[in-house]
């Protein structure tokens, strides 16, 4: 297996570690909180449509593709080379970034509308 | 006929005194259904293109046959460990003992890490890719989701983590603990299967 190859791994668990690292970082951000131990409204409550879902997938089947249609011969560029042994350097990077995004954004959607139904925002029914 | 005593609920009652099962434990529940529909498709998915490939089935050429050793088992015991651990920060927040909590999280989550890294690690002397041969698709898929899962665990961890840090969990509070402990046990289970399938059923 090329040198290239293993480089490529190697960012992938530094990716990992950084990734952890930043959840951390950013659950701590807030400093101590209380339990919450606020319940749901009564009713069916059925979260708000969203295309957040839809470009998620977009981003995990780019990321998908960009492992499949990885280049035949690693690039001669210093990162994106090593990347290349393992997966497309333009469209995998894209779909993780999109993906992650999604993730990202979904997360902050629903963490919004849980403080808004703490709050009372939503109706009788609990819509 | 008494006068019906006034019900003074807490305004801030947690859901299990009317559910039974707190809502989060459910979710997760439908949850890990789904999970095991969606990797049920994977292995289905794999022993039919075993069964169209007898004979000449395994990591094409010029790659070596799969061997446990001298990561893949190693990396199996290194999880199925991490489920004890998990279930020993269970047992210690039951307790309501934050500390032991935060150590036997802190634990489950460094071995998740371990096994993600030897799986990277594998998968960089495997000598064979996921667009070499239906083999290599079906094997880079399947472990490939199954580190993704082990990935989502690890970033749950490192949440349930932090929030120890910070004392949020008590022996009354703690049902983020109990939904990613049963995530990260599906998990483990999931690769027990994966290994025996890749590994032992040649």
């Amino acid at each position: 297996m090329p040198n290239d190859t293993a480089t490529g791994f190697l960012i992938l668990g530094l990716g990992i570690v950084a990734v952890l690292g930043l959840v951390f970082a950013v659950t701590l951000r807030g400093g101590p909180r209380p339990y919450s131990t606020a319940v749901p409204p009564k009713g069916v409550h059925l979260p708000p449509p969203s295309l957040l879902p839809v470009l998620m997938s977009v981003g995990a089947a780019l990321l998908a593709a960009g492992l499949v249609f990885r280049p035949d011969v690693a690039w001669d560029l210093p990162i994106l080379g090593a990347i290349s042994g393992v997966i497309h350097p333009i469209i995998g990077p894209l779909g993780l970034l999109v993906m992650l995004g999604g993730i990202w954004a979904w997360v902050r959607a629903a963490g919004r509308e849980w403080r808004d139904q703490e709050r009372g925002a939503h109706d009788a029914a609990g819509h | 006929m008494t006068a019906e005593a006034p019900t003074t609920r807490p305004l801030m009652e947690p859901a299990r005194r009317e559910a039974g099962m707190p809502t989060p434990l459910v979710g997760m529940l439908l949850f890990i259904a789904s999970e095991v529909m969606f990797f049920g498709g994977l292995f289905a998915a794999y022993f039919n293109a075993r069964a169209s490939f007898v004979g000449t089935w395994g990591p094409p050429e010029p790659a070596e046959p799969l061997e446990i050793f001298p990561i893949a088992l190693p990396i199996t015991l290194i999880l199925i460990s991490s489920s004890f651990t998990m279930q020993f920060a269970v047992w210690a927040i039951r307790r309501g003992d934050q500390r032991s909590m935060r150590l036997w999280t802190g634990v489950t989550l460094l071995l998740g890490v371990i096994f993600l890294i030897g799986q990277l690690y594998d998968y960089s002397v495997l000598g064979f890719g996921i667009s070499d041969g239906v083999f290599g698709t079906v094997f880079y898929t399947l472990t490939g989701f199954h580190g993704a899962h082990v990935f989502g665990g690890a970033i749950g961890l490192t949440i349930l983590f932090a929030r120890g840090v910070q004392g949020q969990f008590s022996a009354r509070n703690h049902v983020a603990v109990e939904a990613i402990s049963m995530y990260w046990h599906f998990v483990d289970v999931v690769w027990i299967a994966l290994f025996t399938t890749l590994y032992f059923l040649r």
